[in-house]
């Protein structure tokens, strides 16, 4: 809105940020108040937001609580778990395909898209979609403030293109993203607030709903230093309520056909009991899944105890803790080093996954703060370090996969190696295999293997205008830049010539600048309503603290100021509070613009009087 | 010797390069002033040891590295130039990813010698590709027994065995590091014979470490199939 809010006053804080834990199965805002993370909770609500939409065929898509509610109801217009696609290609979901109700298909360009009735819809804007409900559920909450910035949160693990794919879904809500930072970071932000005199080692093990992250990070003098992460950006409790769905489609598997058994309203109601009973055997010993899909006379009762799911979900702990084993090994530190154990992510309520994790470390974990707020309170402090709000705290990240170059015969050239602190930098050299060659193509790949095949291709780019020479001669220096959110730039130099090539490696199944721009220019097109409604929220708050504050001080200052200026501040204030509810954003913004000009003599006037003290709403250019 | 340049300020006049031109202390980093805060952008890109403000010199105190790479990111650290001006801004993110990518050469000791023998002119690692000869014929053992345990199956006895090799690997290859140590400490001199021999031994190193990694892979196999 390009406004500063001056607002003395009202003793408000003129930075006002939030962080977002964007996840697969909940979203939450939280901000800094008062010293401390906060969790923005609507009143008598969770502030917890489902990541789950829904697209009825007539009528607009419903984002959070009410559209988990119709799921069961209308299984084949409801979009879970969006953030497995986010960044990847067809090949990559396959698997997630099988549950999900609308056809999906990749582009020329190798992004996903989503077909809604008609309209093809990629990842980013349904991630969009959801970050925008969170955003302005958390603006609401705050009584209507404009809060653009946020920080984002991501898995540890997710590679370039996820990130990049979570930052311009982040950019299509309209948020300034301050930062993408790590889950599994965020929480030790949280935990570690309180400790930050003492030091030690913290592994953090973050089981969310979708994806697994452990980093082991050092705490020393108030900075946060990632040693190592690992983790599985296709592991989480979607994965252990699949494990409970398979003793559903047993049970049920005698007495239905094929073609009953692949009805979306059974899957999806499935899926959502098997999720109860899952939570319920955290609680209980035993659970029961129930449910019942009236249109095909299916009445489905089943107990499970907790050893029975402890069993079916064993292998998929066992998976867990090799990541474990990965980040000690690769931090260099043995398990009984480990000074503190975090538990982050709603699947480590899960009693055998606490023990499991406790008996690797043998350590008791932290459990004091809810594993499913933290990551959110996590990305507020760093949130409030980025606002400038405190230099006693530093947070080290990493970079958790290596980023390499394909060279010739398939291998890979290791530029950036994984868990390198970022922002970081390195230039590696490479040359021509043929006599007179004047281009070298590049594919840029991340991931651990040896072969490039065998890693993630981030993108190609060709350096051309090489000057004829012999093969072996040309001096082509490659500058990989990985930036504080974990994203890659590339750039390449001859070097006997200084023949330059700058290339923003574009991601595989990512969007490019227009792409965002056109995706704008169409969700504000789709959601106008949505928009203005929430504009008109906005101004209208807005313009109630502008004219509070006028009445507040226009009688200390009325002598000050000249009949006339008087007399129009009068005006545009009867005018303010005629408008202020009508909800009409043509009207609001007259009115506001109107009220901002009037009350300059009335500002001015109290600048003199009462040293800088403000009003609220005044431009920082006219200060 | 890397010259500070102030940003938007003129250049010191009397010529004192390794000192902050605004509070004339010594500088430890060419990316900023210990003393007074300020951020530098050097005219040239520092190597990774006068990025650390250290002599080139293969034998180096990890905890003074790690104190260092603290201390110079409280002051460069982007996070605390995110609101500061776009060009602050940038000289903070590259100064500290600068910083970053020279700790990771100076902390790893295969990679800082890597660099160390190329500055120092020895051969490159495509020009010596040689290992130390009492290598030779244990790579071959080493090698066969790597393969039987990959093409066994995993929780068979051949893969149990690995244990073994494993420890005999670790060790051999702390016997290179050392024998890199001390082909590299005190420092040769430019075209010292002890920098092809520096080569064999790193060479040395680096088959160990790929070797050990592969054992390694093999390991979390043999575990998340259990």
């Amino acid at each position: 809105m390009g406004y500063i809010e001056l607002d003395v006053l009202n003793n408000a804080d003129p930075s006002l940020v939030m962080g977002i834990d964007l996840g697969t199965t909940n979203s939450l805002a939280a901000t800094w108040r008062d010293g401390r993370p906060v969790v923005i909770r609507p009143e008598g609500a969770s502030g917890s937001i489902p990541s789950v939409i829904r697209f009825p065929p007539d009528g607009k898509p419903v984002v959070g609580r009410k559209a988990r509610e119709q799921a069961v109801a209308d299984p084949s217009h409801t979009i879970f778990s969006i953030k497995r696609f986010m960044g990847r290609g067809l090949d990559d979901v396959r698997d997630d395909l099988a549950d999900f109700p609308f056809p999906v298909s990749e582009s020329a360009d190798g992004l996903l898209q989503v077909d809604i009735h008609g309209r093809l819809i990629t990842p980013q804007e349904l991630s969009s979609m959801i970050l925008m409900r969170v955003h302005d559920i958390a603006c609401r909450t705050q009584g209507g403030a404009q809060i653009p910035r946020a920080v984002i949160t991501v898995p540890a693990y997710f590679d370039d293109a996820q990130r990049q794919a979570t930052r311009d879904a982040a950019r299509l809500a309209g948020i300034e993203v301050m930062r993408i930072i790590n889950e599994p970071t965020a929480a030790s932000l949280a935990y570690g607030l309180d400790r930050t005199a003492e030091g030690g080692k913290i592994v953090v093990y973050d089981l969310g709903g979708g994806t697994l992250d452990v980093s082991i990070l050092s705490l020393e003098k108030g900075v946060f230093r990632v040693l190592a992460t690992a983790g599985d950006t296709r592991l989480g409790g979607d994965d252990l309520d699949r494990a409970l769905v398979t003793l559903i489609t047993n049970g049920l598997a005698e007495q239905l056909s094929t073609e009953d058994m692949a009805d979306p309203g059974l899957q999806q109601a499935a899926r959502l009991a098997a999720e109860r009973c899952k939570i319920d055997l955290s609680a209980h010993p035993e659970a029961e899944i129930s449910f019942i899909v009236p249109h095909r006379g299916i009445h489905f009762r089943r107990q499970v105890t907790r050893e029975e799911f402890e069993e079916l979900v064993s292998a998929l702990i066992d998976k867990t803790l090799d990541s474990c084993r990965l980040a000690l090994s690769d931090s260099g530190l043995e398990a009984r080093e480990i000074d503190e154990v975090v538990l982050v992510g709603g699947s480590t309520r899960i009693p055998a996954v606490r023990a499991r994790v406790e008996a690797f470390f043998g350590r008791e974990p932290h459990t004091e703060l809810n594993p499913d707020e933290v990551v959110a309170l996590g990305a507020a402090v760093q949130a409030h370090i980025l606002a400038g709000g405190s230099r006693d705290m530093l947070l080290l990240d990493v970079i958790p996969l290596s980023l390499g170059i394909e060279t010739m015969g398939g291998s890979v050239s290791k530029v950036i190696l994984r868990n390198s602190t970022i922002p970081c930098q390195a230039t590696e050299g490479f040359t021509t295999y043929a006599d007179n060659q004047t281009g070298v193509d590049f594919n840029v790949v991340q991931g651990e293997r040896e072969l490039a095949a065998d890693c993630r291709s981030l993108g190609n780019f060709r350096l051309t205008g090489i000057p004829p020479m012999p093969a072996g001669m040309a001096r082509v220096a490659v500058r990989f830049f990985v930036d504080a959110d974990g994203l890659l730039r590339v750039t390449a130099r001859e070097e006997s010539t200084g023949h330059s090539a700058d290339i923003e490696v574009h991601p595989k199944h990512g969007l490019c600048d227009a792409d965002v721009d056109r995706m704008l220019e169409e969700s504000l097109e789709f959601a106008r309503e949505d928009y203005e409604a929430g504009m008109a929220a906005n101004l209208g708050t807005e313009l109630g603290t502008m004219l509070r504050a006028c009445e507040r001080n226009l009688e200390a200052a009325r002598a000050e100021l000249d009949p006339e200026s008087l007399a129009d501040l009068e005006e545009a204030m009867a005018a303010a509070r005629s408008v202020a509810d009508s909800g009409s954003l043509a009207a609001l913004q007259a009115a506001r613009d109107s009220l901002e000009v009037a009350s300059m003599p009335l500002a001015a006037a109290l600048m003199d009087d009462v040293a800088r003290a403000a009003l609220s709403g005044k431009k920082l250019d006219e200060v | 010797m890397v010259t500070p340049q102030p940003e938007g300020s003129p250049q010191p006049s009397d010529g004192n390069q390794s000192g902050c031109p605004y509070c004339e202390q010594r500088l430890e980093t060419p990316f900023c002033c210990v003393s007074c805060g300020q951020l530098f952008r050097p005219a040239e890109e520092p190597t990774p040891f006068e990025a650390f403000g250290l002599p080139l010199n293969y034998g180096l105190d990890g905890e003074e590295l790690d104190r260092r790479l603290l201390r110079f990111s409280r002051l460069v650290h982007p996070d605390f130039f995110a609101t500061a001006p776009e060009e602050q801004r940038r000289i903070a993110e590259e100064s500290t990813a600068a910083l970053n990518g020279a700790f990771e050469i100076l902390s790893d000791d295969a990679r800082r010698a890597d660099w160390v023998i190329g500055a120092l002119g020895g051969p490159s690692a495509q020009e010596e590709k040689q290992l130390p000869r009492e290598f030779l014929m244990e790579v071959l053992e080493w090698g066969e027994r790597i393969e039987e345990a990959r093409e066994s199956p995993p929780g068979s006895e051949t893969r149990a065995a690995l244990d073994g090799l494993v420890s005999t690997l670790s060790r051999r290859r702390g016997q290179s590091l050392s024998q890199l140590n001390a082909a590299l400490v005190p420092p040769p001199t430019e075209r010292d014979p002890r920098l092809t021999e520096a080569r064999h031994r790193l060479n040395a190193v680096h088959y160990l470490g790929r070797a050990l990694a592969q054992l390694e892979a093999l390991r979390l196999e043999q575990a998340s199939s259990r």
